[in-house]
């Protein structure tokens, strides 16, 4: 064989196997740092309950909010169905019963939820647009929640 | 009336833009370009005529009703001009014009060569100034006349907010111009190193202005979100990222070009790309497709029409580049010579650059399965760390090649005697803080070596002020102090989540916070808490006053952090309203290791690009 085509068959077999070796390693790290979202119906029609970190959202049912020191417990809910999610933190402002809220977390059981963040919101108005769709689905949807 | 004045003003430089086009095809060149830069002229004048509704209020025009109000400081009326999709879009075309008559101005070489560049801004322009006209008039007109408006979103009521989206702007916009400067080369077959000298502070100068306006936006997000960092990997600030990656790899292969006359063709493709990405970031962040406070317009028709604006603009490009560029046979380089290493930066730059975009529209295509997902910032981290060692690494080593030649054996010393130095500095301060962490050492590692062997350069030149390439030293030097001190920043600073009462102390570490007092006031369009906090840390003692706002309209609340810096740090205390019948007050306080560090790279970096702008051409 011609030695310069040997360089290049090297060359493109080298090239190859790096791309397929990052492409792995890219989209592996991807997967694990997808973090999914649930309305609470979803997480109560999946197989099988995700065990990494997921995001849930829906409205704060009215009067399920509840706080010991700077832990927190309340109940999200799409008008269907709900789940408890405990959370150890600052409460952001703007984040009261019968609002719209999107929480992070792990979920212990199929029911509760051990949040790590609350995500912040910057109006009271705003609905995050997660929700919105999930409320859409089960079909409580109200035109004045949104903007 | 008012506004139909402005609207005709818009429709005779559409006029103008398209009799340039006419004149430029009849080869009446000098005609054309003027008709251009009097189409231009005329755009000013339009925005002109837009800030001046925007600060008298008039809120019979609809953009000033959505993003204005009588209460709100004239200054933001003012910067309201362009804090909203019709106004930006009003303020994109106006740059476009602005780079075609500068360059028209003071380009005075080849004619031929400066009426295709023209011919190609002035259809950029031209596809922009009928997408406003069509789709976002900026002086549609509102029936009845409303008494209010509705307001601008409180936290982009900011002074720095106010020159963000203008210096983010010339820098994409400027690209434009890059682009057209290579469509023009590919069709007058002198895709060459004149040509790159022509280009350089061209391309160097929107680099500079995009490198200011992600910096600003930084500063911004520091220390008005409250979330106590810089960056967020939010698609965002992505968006922002991917054309400065392009555009950073592009001035390293404009280089080459320039003076080894070689890459012709991989430049013309990033100048295609760069370009390209500037319009997809505006994509991504004007069409509502990303929530944040980015997202104007939730208009999808928009989004659609950016769409495909972006894909006609860059398939004509790539077919010019195909049908037009002339082929360049490839001398052959070794290993250890500059251009090589100027290709591997390039291939880094393009990876990161391939990384971020796919972090960023994963999500997108996964919604358009009906699923909605995010991606966590670990990502990023995770995957870009391993790579900016070696990056930084051929980056140290780069430099100090000889064009073509292979590396000599003092280099290998004097690189030796770095390394070794920096592993050392590296191990000791590992050492003495006992974090044992792979990644931290090697990050410290990487960047010192890239630091320490800048500042040997320098001091082994400093005799010789005439030969040395003091922008390149500027901002690589800028580089290495930037992730020397992201990777401090991200392993010394700590966070606290506390309660608090008015008289009450807290106490982490040697770190003593008593709130002494709580006031309300009510001012002009918002209630706002204020707070201070008494701090004492060791034997330091000082004041933080946080507070957190109220707005009326629209009804919306933002924290104000309050910020003490230290020689090596900041403390950073933000806070948020008590709960109902409480009077305990959450806050979160950070402490934010070496950020200094990290302002002082960009501004290293940002510093050096304008040295690279202004010097004297050889």
């Amino acid at each position: 064989m011609n030695s310069n085509v040997k360089k290049r068959l090297y060359f493109f077999l080298v090239s190859i196997i790096t791309t397929l070796v990052i492409g792995k390693f890219v989209f592996d790290s991807l997967k694990i740092n997808s973090v999914y979202f649930f309305s609470p119906t979803d997480l109560k029609n999946i197989n099988e309950i995700p065990n990494g970190l997921i995001r849930v959202g829906g409205m704060i049912k009215i009067k399920s909010l509840s706080k010991k020191g700077n832990q927190y417990s309340f109940i999200v809910t799409d008008f269907k169905n709900e789940i408890m999610v405990n959370y150890t933190g600052i409460k952001p402002n703007l984040f009261e019963e019968g609002q719209g809220a999107v929480v992070e977390g792990k979920l212990n059981t199929r029911t509760n939820l051990v949040a790590t963040k609350i995500l912040a919101k910057h109006d009271e108005n705003y609905m995050p647009k997660e929700v919105a769709d999930a409320l859409k689905k089960t079909g409580n949807w109200k035109k004045n929640y949104g903007k | 009336m008012a506004s139909n004045v402005a609207n005709i003003i818009l429709i005779l430089s559409i006029f103008f833009s398209f009799l340039s086009n006419l004149s430029f095809l009849k080869k009446k060149t000098q005609l054309s370009i003027r008709l251009f830069n009097f189409s231009s002229f005329l755009v000013i004048i339009s925005f002109l005529l837009l800030i001046f509704y925007f600060s008298s209020s008039n809120f019979s025009i609809s953009a000033v009703y959505e993003n204005s109000h009588t209460l709100k400081p004239f200054f933001y009326k003012l910067s309201g001009t362009w804090g909203n999709h019709e106004g930006s879009l009003l303020l994109f075309i106006l740059i476009v014009g602005l780079y075609g008559t500068l360059f028209s101005y003071i380009y005075n070489g080849n004619i031929k060569f400066k009426s295709w560049v023209i011919f190609f801004q002035n259809n950029i322009y031209l596809i922009f100034l009928i997408f406003l006209i069509v789709k976002s008039n900026p002086f549609d007109l509102i029936v009845p006349t409303p008494n209010e408006g509705l307001g601008l979103n409180p936290i982009l009521q900011d002074p720095l907010l106010v020159v963000h989206p203008p210096f983010l702007y010339l820098g994409y916009v400027g690209f434009s111009l890059t682009l057209s400067l290579v469509l023009a080369a590919i069709i007058t077959k002198q895709l060459d190193s004149t040509w790159a000298k022509i280009s350089w502070p061209w391309v160097v100068l929107s680099w500079v202005f995009l490198t200011i306006g992600i910096s600003l936006g930084s500063i911004w997000a520091y220390y008005e979100l409250g979330w106590g960092g810089y960056w967020f990997w939010d698609p965002v600030e992505n968006a922002s990222l991917m054309p400065w990656l392009a555009s950073t790899a592009l001035i390293h292969s404009l280089l080459v070009l320039k003076i080894k006359n070689k890459m012709q063709n991989w430049t013309a493709l990033l100048a295609i790309m760069t370009f390209s990405l500037s319009l997809l970031g505006t994509f991504l962040v004007r069409s509502g497709i990303l929530n944040s406070v980015h997202a104007f317009a939730n208009d999808p028709d928009r989004g659609v029409f950016i769409l495909v604006i972006i894909f006609f603009i860059t398939t004509a490009s790539l077919l010019i580049y195909i049908f037009c560029s002339s082929n360049t046979s490839n001398n052959k380089i070794s290993f250890f010579s500059k251009e090589n290493f100027l290709n591997i930066n390039n291939l880094f730059l393009l990876f990161f650059l391939f990384i971020i975009l796919l972090g960023t529209i994963y999500p997108i295509i996964f919604s358009a399965f009906g699923e909605t997902i995010s991606i966590g910032p670990d990502y990023y981290n995770t995957i870009l760390a391993p790579f900016i060692f070696i990056f930084l690494i051929a980056m140290t080593i780069g430099p100090i090649l000889k064009w073509t030649r292979n590396i000599g054996l003092k280099d290998i010393y004097f690189l030796c005697v770095i390394f070794f130095t920096a592993l050392i500095i590296s191990f000791l301060i590992i050492f003495f803080t006992k974090r044992n962490e792979l990644i931290l050492y090697l990050g410290l590692a990487s960047s010192l070596v890239l630091i320490l062997t800048i500042l040997f350069e320098i001091y082994k030149i400093r005799y010789k002020i005439n030969t040395i390439n003091f922008s390149r030293l500027c901002s690589h030097l800028g580089v290495g102090v930037f992730i020397l001190s992201v990777f401090l920043n991200s392993y010394f600073s700590k966070t606290k989540d506390f309660e608090i009462q008015t008289g009450e102390i807290k106490q982490f570490d040697n770190l003593s916070l008593n709130l002494a007092n709580t006031n309300i006031y009510k001012i002009n369009n918002y209630l706002e808490m204020k707070t201070d906090f008494e701090i004492v840390d060791g034997d330091k003692i000082f004041t933080l006053k946080p507070s957190i706002r109220r707005y009326f309209q629209p009804n919306q609340i933002t924290s104000e952090t309050s910020i003490k810096p230290t020689l090596l740090s900041n403390h950073y205390l933000v806070i948020n309203f008590p709960d109902l019948n409480s009077k305990v007050i959450g806050a979160r306080y950070y402490y934010n290791f070496f950020i200094h560090g990290i302002w002082f790279g960009l501004l290293l970096i940002i510093f050096g690009g304008i040295l690279s702008v202004f010097k004297k051409r050889i």
